[in-house]
């Protein structure tokens, strides 16, 4: 499947499918913000339409669209350092993003076990992180993985398998702070 | 991929991850929209890093331009200073320039403009210049020949000194076929 080939009505129905995996992609990639996420997506969805980012079927459109996503996020974050250094200078500007969101989701999200989780996942290298996300989140393989983060497979496996141990220390870590374990939920029978 | 125990696990809490987000999804049509809405606004022209830029190049030339003009105003007057005292230039009444700086306009005729008044100060000027260099050329030109001569017809002091009455005598060389009588001649000491 090929840009050049494919009308605009086309690559819109293809983009739209993949809009929530997409969404949670720049999730990661923005460290959860969901305003900078938002942000991103449009500044894909921009370059697409520009003619920027060009799908040249060197792989899946998914793996393509993941990578651009990936890249454009890095750049914002570059951008988002400048401006926070240049207002330690300068006068400070108010933040006119929208307040983060209160309602189911925010309860959701504050559940006990969501919120060490996601505690967790921040505190994984990127790689790692975005390791464990294109495998478990978006159900890609370590190939597809790899190809979006522009590495090997075999650093991929790498970062995918230590992401997993780090992850596992850390939720237990923070269990026995907790004073409950995920190990005997998982476990019943175990004293 | 198989998953198994604890990656369960982690495949559990990132799919209720993925409900969450879902949930607070934002709709593609708006997004969507708002990446087209931003393909069509016209992109700013005015750069204001490479205006600035191209100021500072603007005002450095112009500057070093300036610079370069005036240093070679300020030369003209030590070609006069290095002049030697004794040769006085031959100005002709019309160049000679009063304090002012200003040039008498002859009678009758209509004032000029300063810019002409200045433009001819500065070639009376140049003119002069060169006639005072070509001027200092030529003395040094006869003041080379003078030492010349001089130094071709120089005599030792102690010149005289090596100089004799005998000095033929010394010179020449007695022949094999001169008689002894004439060959005593070279030998002054002998008894005769």
């Amino acid at each position: 499947m090929k840009i050049d080939s494919m009308d605009i009505a086309e690559l819109k129905a293809e983009l739209e499918t993949l809009h929530s995996a997409s969404f949670g992609w720049a999730l990661s990639c923005c460290r959860r913000d969901r305003g900078e996420a938002e942000d991103v997506l449009q500044t894909v969805y921009l370059k697409i339409l520009e003619g920027k980012a060009r799908f040249r079927g060197e792989a899946a459109f998914k793996t393509w669209l993941f990578a651009v996503i990936r890249k454009t996020a890095a750049g914002e974050y570059r951008r988002k350092l400048l401006r926070s250094l240049k207002l330690i200078t300068g006068a400070e500007q108010p933040d006119d993003r929208a307040s983060p969101e209160v309602g189911p989701l925010a309860t959701f999200e504050n559940s006990e076990v969501q919120i060490r989780f996601q505690s967790a996942l921040k505190s994984l290298p990127a790689r790692q992180r975005e390791a464990l996300h294109l495998v478990f989140y978006e159900d890609l393989s370590l190939r597809e993985a790899a190809d979006v983060m522009g590495i090997s497979i075999g650093s991929a496996r790498q970062h995918y398998e230590r992401g997993k141990k780090r992850l596992r220390e850390t939720l237990d870590t923070a269990e026995v702070a907790y004073g409950i374990s995920w190990r005997r939920k998982e476990n019943p029978d175990a004293v | 991929m198989e998953l198994v125990g604890e990656e369960k696990k982690i495949q559990t809490l990132f799919s209720e991850l993925r409900l969450a987000d879902n949930q607070t999804l934002p709709s593609f049509s708006a997004t969507w929209s708002r990446a087209q809405a931003r393909a069509l606004r016209p992109r700013r022209v005015f750069n204001l890093p490479f205006a600035v830029a191209t100021a500072l190049l603007i005002c450095a030339l112009v500057s070093l331009a300036w610079w370069s003009t005036r240093w070679q105003h300020t030369q003209q007057p030590n070609v006069v200073a290095i002049t030697p005292s004794g040769v006085v230039p031959d100005l002709k009444p019309s160049e000679v320039v009063p304090a002012g700086g200003k040039i008498p306009a002859p009678s009758g005729s209509e004032p000029k403009k300063p810019i002409s008044a200045v433009h001819r100060f500065k070639v009376s000027a140049r003119l002069r210049a060169d006639r005072l260099a070509a001027r200092q050329e030529a003395n040094l030109l006869a003041a080379a020949k003078k030492q010349a001569t001089a130094i071709s017809s120089w005599r030792s002091p102690t010149a005289t000194l090596l100089s004799s009455p005998n000095d033929d005598l010394l010179k020449s060389l007695p022949q094999l076929n001169e008689s002894t009588k004439d060959l005593k001649s070279f030998l002054p000491n002998t008894p005769k």
